[in-house]
């Protein structure tokens, strides 16, 4: 019985092909090919098998989830073309592409944006952060054009949300990579909101200041900063490190590199009383209070740390003080 | 004589109707809009009970006595037009009597000129007899036609009967074709809400292992959806050969749907320390660490051990605010029902719990008959009736008169 793992996958990537394409193609409905997947997923050791399963089958019948296919639909045959691509979508799942990549695209909120490799996929904690935001600064919705920075704004999630909730709002987002701007830029084009989001090819931690600060300062900045203490990368999931761009996730030995980058430079970028909201590990909100307190020239005083839907300290709401930095 | 009489039938024929005429817009444009938002197709259809308890004294002696209260109330009263929107118990009673009245007295009048004309009837120009039976039909037409105003009057909708709702089907009595079944009553209800233009939202669907359904619920929304759909709350029963039967035996089967009011504003408050929030996440580093898909999420109410589920969105907070939907239309549905419960009714239809553990309907395949066994209709071509479209429209609105009658009956006879 003992298989060596590649000879394993190879086989089973082989078995996958039969079901459907032999005795299976008369009876080839949602629900079969699902229940078929699921299988030669689990026996594969993809994660999720059931979830990814579904998720590809609905989006190869043109629904969002299993559930938005339920009923007749799921039962209805499936045509020659879209059995095709179920094959094609479900062999990159057994070589571990999170699912996101290989459907192009995921939900965040309301929105529906576009995924592509390398450019990190949101995670549903982040969901929570532009809640928090909104919660916590009812000013944005009554001022008359409220500013906003977003750091590191991979695909555009936390920006385009904010845009979308707040009709007057403007926004800079800064990625440090070329391929997070052009998408987080595709993702403001087809909703939309391009008229209202400056994006910018800006690396925090090295290119200089000043291209920010020429900006002018904003109400609130905030930023899903690469938060993973390195020595913790190597414990992720093959469809993390395998296929999402590190430099959005390792966040230094200490997972602060850029949250400090952020901090430091925030009395530069904020309004006086602007308001920073990070999202972090859960080890990060004691750490930024330390932080905080050793460099009380930044006049940064942390007003909350709110915990996600897991009950793990996540998010992290700083104010900036009233006296102006600017000369 | 002859001169005086005929001028008084040249009135009748010429002067009257149209006097009465402008006195019926008069009520139509003073009652009209009540009457429009209250009911739009029924004025034009008269179900045949209803035209017999219209007919009946019992019905004369409602009248009768709204007129005394209202005289009563006249006084003390005055004018408090501005209640006049409000649906609340108390004033429902206020309410009906000030939009009834005018109308009763229209009935009056009407009939003190039947009186009159009845008495040309006696005359003996043929012309003038013909005349006046003519004018007795029209005004007892007339009458009969004011008496239907009333009653559509009465008919009060329920406060919730424009919002949507939750539709939950769960499949009972009968293992894997009792989920079959369940998952085609699903279905046809999907369809209905497709012929009726409204938003059919599946909320969660749970699969049974040969296509059936364990459970599954959907959110619907559109014109009058609960008033239409709160009719098939009950145990719906089956009787066939199922599929997976191989000796060709008869299997009777059940599945139970519910139908909950989803009001756009419910006064209710949930306390978070009563709800427990469960998601695929709830275990490791979370946030960067875990790239999951899995974004269904199950809130429970700890004091009620009411759950809520959704798994329709991609997005785990659309879930959540799905969810917690659910939760407060289930946690009302309880409050409502409580108040409902007080109010002790000997009526064949009922809405909610009391109608929810009750065989409503049975679908019998060998004899391709459905029957609701509240109004005992039996209707044929089963395959077309789970289209979810005309046959199964028919239905409802024959439970739905049904249900209007028997308002009608309680109100006159109390």
């Amino acid at each position: 019985m003992n298989v060596a793992p590649h000879m394993l996958h190879r086989l089973l990537t082989r078995a996958a092909l039969l079901p459907h394409r032999g005795i299976g193609s008369a009876r080839a409905t949602a629900e079969n090919l699902a229940r078929q997947w699921q299988k030669i997923f689990q026996d594969g050791g993809v994660p999720e098998a059931k979830e990814s399963s579904e998720i590809l089958i609905a989006h190869a019948l043109g629904a969002k989830t299993f559930c938005g296919l339920a009923g007749h639909l799921a039962g209805s045959p499936v045509s020659a073309g879209q059995l095709d691509h179920i094959e094609t979508m479900a062999r990159e799942r057994l070589r571990r592409v999170p699912v996101q990549y290989i459907i192009g695209e995921w939900d965040f909120l309301d929105l529906t944006l576009q995924m592509r490799p390398p450019v990190f996929i949101p995670r549903p904690e982040t969901e929570e952060l532009v809640g928090l935001v909104l919660a916590d600064c009812p000013e944005l919705k009554q001022s008359h054009e409220p500013r906003i920075l977003e750091v590191g704004c991979g695909s555009g999630a936390v920006s385009l949300a904010l845009l979308h909730k707040l009709p007057q709002a403007r926004v800079v987002a800064i990625d440090k990579t070329k391929a997070a701007v052009n998408l987080t830029q595709e993702n403001a084009e087809r909703l939309h909101l391009q008229n209202r989001i400056q994006i910018l090819h800006h690396d925090i931690l090295s290119d200089p200041a000043e291209n920010l600060l020429a900006l002018g300062p904003v109400d609130v900045l905030v930023s899903n900063p690469p938060y993973i203490f390195t020595e913790d990368m190597s414990a992720l999931d093959p469809e993390i490190i395998r296929y999402e761009d590190h430099t959005a996730l390792d966040g230094g030995p200490d997972g602060m590199n850029v949250i400090r980058a952020i901090l430091s430079l925030s009395p530069l970028l904020l309004k006086p009383k602007g308001a920073i909201f990070l999202e972090g590990d859960p080890r990060h909100p004691d750490m930024v209070c330390k932080w905080l307190q050793s460099h009380p020239e930044l006049q940064l005083q942390l007003l909350s740390v709110v915990k996600d839907f897991c009950s793990k300290p996540r998010f992290i709401h700083i104010r900036r003080g009233d006296q102006s930095s600017w000369s | 004589m002859l001169l005086s009489v005929g001028r008084c039938v040249l009135c009748g024929v010429r002067t009257v109707p149209r006097r009465l005429w402008d006195k019926r817009c008069n009520v139509i444009t003073g009652v009209g809009a009540a009457v429009l938002c209250q009911r739009t197709l029924s004025d034009t259809r008269r179900p045949p009970g209803l035209e017999e308890l219209i007919r009946s004294d019992v019905w004369n002696d409602y009248l009768k006595r709204v007129q005394q209260w209202g005289a009563g109330a006249a006084g003390s009263e005055g004018g408090d037009q501005q209640r006049a929107s409000s649906w609340r118990d108390g004033e429902k009673q206020g309410w009906r009597t000030r939009h009834i009245l005018p109308v009763i007295k229209e009935i009056r009048s009407k009939e003190k000129e039947l009186t009159e004309l009845q008495q040309l009837l006696a005359d003996e120009n043929e012309d003038l007899k013909t005349l006046a039976n003519a004018e007795v039909a029209a005004c007892l037409e007339e009458i009969l036609n004011l008496k239907y105003q009333i009653a559509w009057l009465l008919i009060s909708r329920d406060e919730v009967d424009d919002c949507s709702l939750i539709l939950e089907v769960t499949a009972g009595v009968g293992g894997q074709e009792a989920m079959l079944f369940t998952a085609e009553i699903f279905d046809m209800y999907q369809h209905y809400a497709a012929y009726k233009n409204w938003s059919f939202d599946i909320l969660e669907y749970f699969r049974s292992d040969l296509g059936g359904v364990r459970h599954a619920s959907a959110s619907i929304g559109g014109a009058d959806a609960y008033r239409h759909l709160k009719y098939e709350g009950g145990v719906h029963r089956v009787q066939r050969v199922p599929k997976t039967e191989k000796q060709g035996r008869i299997h009777t089967s059940t599945m139970t749907v519910a139908v909950l009011p989803q009001p756009s504003e419910i006064n209710l408050t949930i306390n978070p320390k009563d709800l427990r929030i469960e998601t695929k996440r709830a275990s490791g580093a979370g946030g960067q660490h875990v790239n999951t898909t899995d974004s269904a999420v199950r809130i429970v109410h700890i004091p009620t051990g009411l759950v809520a589920e959704c798994q329709q969105e991609r997005s785990q907070i659309k879930n959540k605010e799905t969810a917690m939907k659910v939760l407060r239309a289930k946690l009302y549905n309880i409050k409502l029902e409580d108040e409902t419960n007080k109010r002790q009714s000997a009526r064949k239809i009922q809405v909610g719990t009391k109608g929810r553990s009750e065989k409503i309907r049975t679908y019998n395949f060998t004899q391709d008959r459905i029957t609701d066994h509240r109004i005992s209709k039996s209707m044929h071509n089963i395959e077309d009736f789970m289209l979810g479209d005309e046959l199964l429209d028919e239905m409802i609105q024959a439970l739905s008169d049904f249900d209007d009658y028997e308002s009608l009956v309680e109100i006159v006879s109390n």
